[in-house]
C-alpha cells in the first residue's frame, strides 16, 4: 500500500514539475489560437478569448506545408545517417586509446565546432559555390549541417561507449573475432541505446536548422520547414499567431514521435541490457 | 597489399580509418572556415572581397580596434556571467531531473520525453514565447508573482539594465534543462544496479551512494555535458535576438550577439570574426581541460 | 530539269534551316533573376511573373528573401559571382552598394525612358537611389510614420484634437495614462536597431537637426522630450527593447491610447482594434514649425554585374508602370506624387491614408550614405544611454555626433 502511495505522489510532482516546465510549449499553442493583438494585451490571457481554430488550416494552406515538412524530413535524416555512420567509428576509437594523438583528435573534434553557423556560412557558401555544390542544394545543406553536428555526436557518443567493459571486448578478440567483428558485435549493440538517443538528437537538431538552409537553397520547392517559418517575418510586420500555428505543426508531431521513441530507447536500458 | 587490408579489419588500420575519414571531413568543412575566419580577422574586409582570400592585411588593427572599444569588456564580463550562470542552472536542473526520473512510477518514461519539447521548438519561436512571457506590462511572469505577492510592482526583465542578462539567463536555463536531463538520464542508466545494492548491504545511505558511485561513474558523461554545454551556451543567438536584442544599452549583450551585430548588422565582416576569434580562443582552453579531464574516466 | 529541281530544292532547304536557324535565336531565352522579399500577397513576385508572361523572350526567375537577409545574401552572392539581376533593397542601405559600384548606374538608361520620370517621384524616395548625382535605381513603394490615437479614449478624457507640438503631446499623454487600468498614454519604439534610428530622425529633423547634425539643439531637446515620456512612465518601458509591430499590438489591445506607427499597420488595425481611432501629422516642435518624417520601404537596382542590363531595366519599367495598381491591389504606398490613391471604401482606412499621403512630402531618406549602419548605431547607441539614464541627452548626442563627424570625414 505505501509503495501506491509514493508511485501516485510521484506521478503528481513528475505532472506538476512537466506542466511547469511546458508552459512555454502551452503558450505557443494558445497564442497561435489568439488574434494578433490580443497576444499583447495586459492583463496577459491564459486562453484565448476567441479562438480561431481557422489557423491551422490557413497555415497549412499558405505555406505549403506538406511539401516544406518532406523536405525538412529528408534533410534531417540525410544528416542523422551521414553524421551516425562518420560519427560512430570515430567516437568508438577515441574511447578506446588513451594516448597524445587521441588527445590531439579529441581537441580537433570540440574545437571544430566552436564557430555559429551565421559566422560559417560565409566561408561554407563561398567554397561550395566553387565546387558547383550549390547545384545539389539539399546534399550541401546535409554536409554543411552534418560537420556542424558531428562533434555533439562524437563526444556524446564516446562517453556511451566508455560505459562498454573492456573486458568483453577482449573476450571476443581472445575468441578469434577480427577487430572489426569484435566492433561490430559485441561493442556497437552495448553502446546502441546512446548511439540511438544521440542520433535522434541529431535529427530533431538537423531539423530545426535555417541558417544553412536559408542561404543554400533558395528554390522554395526544396527547402525545409525552417525556412518557411521565417517568412512569416515581414520588415514591418510579424505574424505572431501565423508562425505560432505554423510551429504547433511542426513541432507535436515530432515531440509525439520522440516521447514515443524515447521511452522504448531509455526502457531498454533499465532492463539491465548490460548484463 | 593483403597486410594493408587485413590490418584494415583487424589491426591498427581499422582505428585510423575509423578516426580519419570523420576528422579530414571535419576539417574540411569545419576547420577552413574557421582558418578563414582568423585570417579574416587579421584584414580588412569588405563585400567585394569576401569570397577570396587575397585581402590586405592589417595586423592586429581590428583586435586593438576590437579591445580598446568602450563596450568590449562589459560585454566580455557579461559573457562571462551568461555561460556560468546558464551551465551551473542547466545542469544543476537537469541532474536533478534526471535523478527524479529515475524513479519508479507509472508514466514516468512518458513524461521525461515530454520535456524535450524545448529541444524541438524552433529557436524563433521559442525567443518569441519568453519574450511575452518576460515582458513587463503583459508578460505571464510578471503576472503570477504578482498574483502570488512575492512582487508589487512590474520588473522589467527585458528593458531594465539590472535585469535584462538574468531574463536571458533565465530562458537558456529553461531551454538547456532538457538536453542536459536527458543526456545525464542515459548516463544514469548506465551504472549497473549491482553497485548500488553492494553499497547499500555495505551501510552506505543515499548521499554517500552518490557521491562514492554515481558521480564517478558518470565522469565521462558530465564531461561530455558540460563542455558541448559551453559551447552551445557560447552559441546562443536566437533568445538573444528575440527578447532583448543585446539592450538596453548593452547590458544584456554578449559575445556573441556583438559578433553576429558587427558581421551582418554593421556590415564589419573583420570586426565580427575578430571578436569571434576572441572566443574561439575561450574555447580552446575550456577544450584543452576538457581533455585533460578525461584521463581520470573510468572505462566500463 | 533535275538540276533545277536540284537547286530549287537546295535554296529551299538552305532558307528553311536559316529561318528555322534564326527562330531557334530569337527563342533563345534570356533569363534574369529577382531578388525582393514580396511573397504571394505582396506586388514584386506577382508582377515578376506578369513581366514573365508579357515579354516572350525573357525568363524570369524570382526568389523569397527576408528582411534581415537582404543585404548580406546580396554581399555573398556578389562576392561569388552570384548575384542576380535585379533586387529590392531597404532604402537607407541603398548607398551601401551604390557607391561601391555594386549597383548599375541607370541615369542615362532613365533619360531616355518613357515609362520612368525621376520628376514623378518623391524627394525622399529619389535621394535614396542617387549617389554622387547619379541614378542607381528606382523606388519601390514607400511609407511613412505618424500618430495614432484612440478616438474613444479622448473623448472618455476631453480631449478635442490630436496634439500638434511636442509639449502638447505629453500633456495629452499625461492626461490619458491610466497605470489603474494598464494603458500607457504613448507607445512607440526606441529599439537598439534600425527602427530606433527610424522612430527618432523625424524628431531630430523637426528640431532643426539631422543625421549629420545629431546634437543640434532641437535635437537634443527631442531626446529630452523622449526621456521625459519615458521617466514618467508615459509610455511602458519596454520601448526601449520592443519594435514597432509589437508596440502597435500594445495599442490595438486598448493598453496605449495613443501610438506612432506606419501604414503597415492599417490592415491589422481595422481588423483588430475594437474602439475608434484616427490617424494625425507627428507633432511638430513649434506650433507651424518644420515638418519631417522617416522613410521607409524598398528600392529596385540592378546589379553592375548583370549579363542583361537592358532586360532589367525593361523590367524595372515595368513594374514602375503598374505604380498605380499598388495600392489597390497590394496595399503599398507607392513612392509617386503622380499616382492617384482610389478610395478604398473603409472609412477610417481613407482617413488614415489621407493623412499618411500629406505627411510623405515630408518624408527624408536616411543618409544616403554608404556607412548608414554604423551612423544610425551611433544614434541608438546615443538614444539608449539617454534613456537609461547612463547619460544626458546632451552628451549622448554629442558622442554621437563626435563618431558620426569621424564616419563622414572619412
Amino acid at each position: 500500500m505505501n509503495q501506491t502511495w509514493t508511485q501516485r505522489l510521484l506521478l503528481l510532482v513528475a505532472l506538476l514539475l512537466a506542466a511547469l516546465y511546458l508552459f512555454p510549449l502551452y503558450w505557443m499553442y494558445v497564442t497561435s489560437l489568439k488574434t494578433g493583438s490580443e497576444i499583447f494585451a495586459t492583463p496577459p490571457g491564459l486562453a484565448p478569448s476567441n479562438p480561431q481554430w481557422g489557423v491551422f488550416g490557413y497555415v497549412w494552406e499558405l505555406r505549403g506545408m506538406g511539401r516544406f515538412l518532406w523536405n525538412s524530413v529528408v534533410i534531417a535524416s540525410g544528416t542523422m545517417v551521414l553524421t551516425a555512420v562518420l560519427g560512430t567509428g570515430c567516437a568508438y576509437v577515441l574511447a578506446r586509446y588513451r594516448n597524445f594523438w587521441i588527445d590531439v583528435a579529441l581537441f580537433l573534434v570540440l574545437m571544430l565546432q566552436v564557430l555559429p553557423a551565421s559566422l560559417m556560412i560565409t566561408p561554407i557558401f563561398v567554397g561550395f559555390a566553387q565546387l558547383g555544390l550549390l547545384n545539389h542544394p539539399q546534399l550541401a545543406v546535409v554536409l554543411a549541417i552534418t560537420a556542424k553536428a558531428m562533434p555533439f555526436f562524437v563526444v556524446l557518443v564516446r562517453a556511451s561507449f566508455m560505459s562498454v567493459p573492456t573486458e568483453l571486448e577482449e573476450a571476443a578478440l581472445v575468441d578469434g573475432n577480427s577487430r572489426a567483428g569484435a566492433f561490430w558485435s559485441i561493442v556497437l549493440p552495448l553502446a546502441r541505446n546512446g548511439i540511438l538517443v544521440s542520433a535522434i538528437l541529431i535529427f530533431m537538431q538537423a531539423f530545426g536548422e535555417f541558417v544553412y538552409s536559408k542561404s543554400m537553397i533558395p528554390a522554395v520547392e526544396l527547402q525545409p520547414a525552417s525556412v518557411g517559418l521565417n517568412a512569416f517575418m515581414g520588415p514591418n510586420t510579424t505574424e505572431w499567431n501565423n508562425i505560432m500555428a505554423y510551429a504547433t505543426i511542426y513541432v507535436t508531431p515530432i515531440l509525439a514521435a520522440f516521447v514515443i521513441l524515447q521511452r522504448r530507447i531509455v526502457a531498454g536500458l533499465t532492463s539491465g541490457a548490460l548484463k | 597489399m593483403n597486410r594493408l587490408l587485413s590490418s584494415l579489419r583487424d589491426g591498427k588500420g581499422f582505428d585510423i580509418v575509423l578516426v580519419a575519414v570523420p576528422l579530414l571531413f571535419l576539417i574540411a568543412l569545419s576547420g577552413l572556415p574557421l582558418i578563414y575566419n582568423v585570417v579574416m580577422s587579421f584584414q580588412e574586409v569588405d563585400m567585394f572581397s569576401l569570397g577570396t582570400f587575397a585581402r590586405p592585411w592589417v595586423g592586429f588593427k581590428n583586435y586593438v580596434a576590437v579591445f580598446s572599444a568602450p563596450e568590449t569588456w562589459p560585454i566580455l564580463r557579461n559573457t562571462a556571467v551568461f555561460v556560468v550562470c546558464s551551465i551551473a542552472g542547466q545542469f544543476v536542473l537537469g541532474f536533478g531531473l534526471a535523478l527524479f526520473f529515475t524513479q519508479n512510477f507509472p508514466g514516468a518514461s512518458y513524461i521525461r520525453g515530454l520535456f524535450l519539447a524545448s529541444w524541438v521548438m524552433p529557436g524563433l519561436v521559442v525567443g518569441a514565447i519568453w519574450n511575452w512571457i518576460l515582458a513587463g506590462d503583459f508578460g505571464v511572469l510578471n503576472y503570477v508573482l504578482k498574483s502570488i505577492g512575492i512582487i508589487s510592482d512590474n520588473i522589467f526583465w527585458r528593458s531594465d539594465t539590472n535585469w535584462s542578462l538574468w531574463a536571458v539567463i533565465i530562458a537558456n536555463i529553461w531551454l538547456g534543462t532538457a538536453f542536459n536531463m536527458i543526456l545525464l538520464a542515459v548516463g544514469l542508466a548506465g551504472i549497473p544496479r549491482d553497485l548500488y545494492e553492494a553499497a547499500q548491504l555495505d551501510g552506505a545511505n543515499g548521499w554517500q551512494r552518490f557521491w562514492t558511485i554515481t558521480l564517478p561513474m558518470m565522469r565521462a558523461t558530465i564531461g561530455a555535458v558540460i563542455s558541448l554545454g559551453l559551447i552551445f551556451t557560447l552559441q546562443q543567438f536566437d533568445l538573444f535576438a528575440a527578447i532583448t536584442s543585446g539592450g538596453p544599452a548593452n547590458s544584456s549583450n554578449v559575445a556573441q550577439y556583438w559578433a553576429w551585430e558587427q558581421s551582418f548588422r554593421q556590415y564589419d565582416f573583420a570586426k565580427g570574426s575578430t571578436i569571434s576569434v576572441v572566443m574561439i580562443a575561450v574555447v580552446m582552453i575550456a577544450s584543452v581541460i576538457y581533455v585533460r579531464s578525461t584521463r581520470h574516466e573510468v572505462r566500463g | 530539269m533535275t538540276i533545277r529541281f536540284g537547286l530549287l530544292g537546295a535554296v529551299a532547304l538552305a532558307t528553311t534551316s536559316l529561318l528555322s536557324l534564326g527562330s531557334a535565336m530569337a527563342q533563345d531565352e534570356v533569363t534574369i533573376t529577382i531578388w525582393s522579399l514580396d511573397d504571394a500577397n505582396q506586388p514584386a513576385l506577382n508582377l515578376a511573373r506578369e513581366f514573365d508572361e508579357l515579354e516572350p523572350g525573357i525568363k524570369v526567375e524570382y526568389r523569397e528573401i527576408q528582411f534581415d537577409d537582404v543585404v548580406s545574401e546580396a554581399m555573398r552572392a556578389f562576392a561569388t559571382g552570384q548575384a542576380p539581376d535585379i533586387i529590392a533593397v531597404d532604402n537607407p542601405e541603398h548607398a551601401l552598394f551604390a557607391a561601391r559600384g555594386a549597383f548599375l548606374d541607370i541615369t542615362d538608361r532613365v533619360a531616355n525612358s518613357d515609362v520612368i520620370d525621376p520628376a514623378n517621384y518623391f524627394p525622399g524616395p529619389l535621394n535614396s537611389v542617387t549617389w554622387d548625382g547619379k541614378l542607381y535605381g528606382v523606388p519601390k513603394a514607400t511609407n511613412t510614420i505618424a500618430l495614432y490615437y484612440n478616438k474613444d479614449l479622448y473623448a472618455k478624457a476631453g480631449i478635442t484634437e490630436p496634439p500638434k507640438t511636442w509639449d502638447e503631446l505629453v500633456e495629452v499623454s499625461r492626461q490619458l495614462n491610466d497605470p489603474a487600468n494598464n494603458v500607457y498614454g504613448l507607445a512607440f519604439s526606441a529599439k537598439a536597431s534600425e527602427e530606433g534610428t527610424f522612430q527618432f530622425l523625424p524628431w531630430a529633423q523637426m528640431g532643426g537637426g539631422g543625421y549629420d547634425n545629431i546634437n543640434a539643439p532641437g535635437a537634443v531637446k527631442a531626446l529630452e522630450v523622449w526621456k521625459t515620456i519615458m521617466d514618467e512612465k508615459l509610455a511602458s518601458p519596454d520601448t526601449l527593447t520592443r519594435g514597432q509591430w509589437d508596440s502597435t499590438g500594445t495599442f490595438n489591445s486598448g493598453n496605449a491610447a495613443q501610438v506612432i506607427s506606419g501604414p503597415w499597420e492599417l490592415n491589422r488595425m481595422l481588423e483588430e482594434a475594437q474602439f475608434d481611432w484616427g490617424v494625425a501629422l507627428l507633432p511638430t516642435e513649434t506650433e507651424g514649425g518644420a515638418r519631417s518624417s522617416a522613410m521607409g520601404d524598398f528600392n529596385w537596382a540592378i546589379f553592375a554585374s548583370t549579363q542583361h542590363p537592358d532586360e532589367a531595366f525593361k523590367a524595372l519599367e515595368y513594374f514602375a508602370s503598374q505604380d498605380d495598381r499598388l495600392f489597390p491591389e497590394f496595399g503599398q504606398l507607392p513612392a509617386r506624387s503622380d499616382v492617384e490613391i482610389p478610395e478604398t471604401g473603409v472609412a477610417l482606412k481613407d482617413a488614415a491614408l489621407q493623412v499618411f499621403l500629406e505627411q510623405l512630402q515630408y518624408a527624408q531618406a536616411r543618409g544616403p550614405h554608404p556607412e548608414w549602419p554604423k551612423i544610425s548605431k551611433a544614434i541608438q547607441d546615443a538614444i539608449q544611454q539617454a534613456l537609461t539614464g547612463q547619460a544626458t541627452p546632451q552628451a549622448a548626442l554629442d558622442q554621437a555626433a563626435a563618431t558620426i563627424d569621424g564616419i563622414l570625414g572619412q
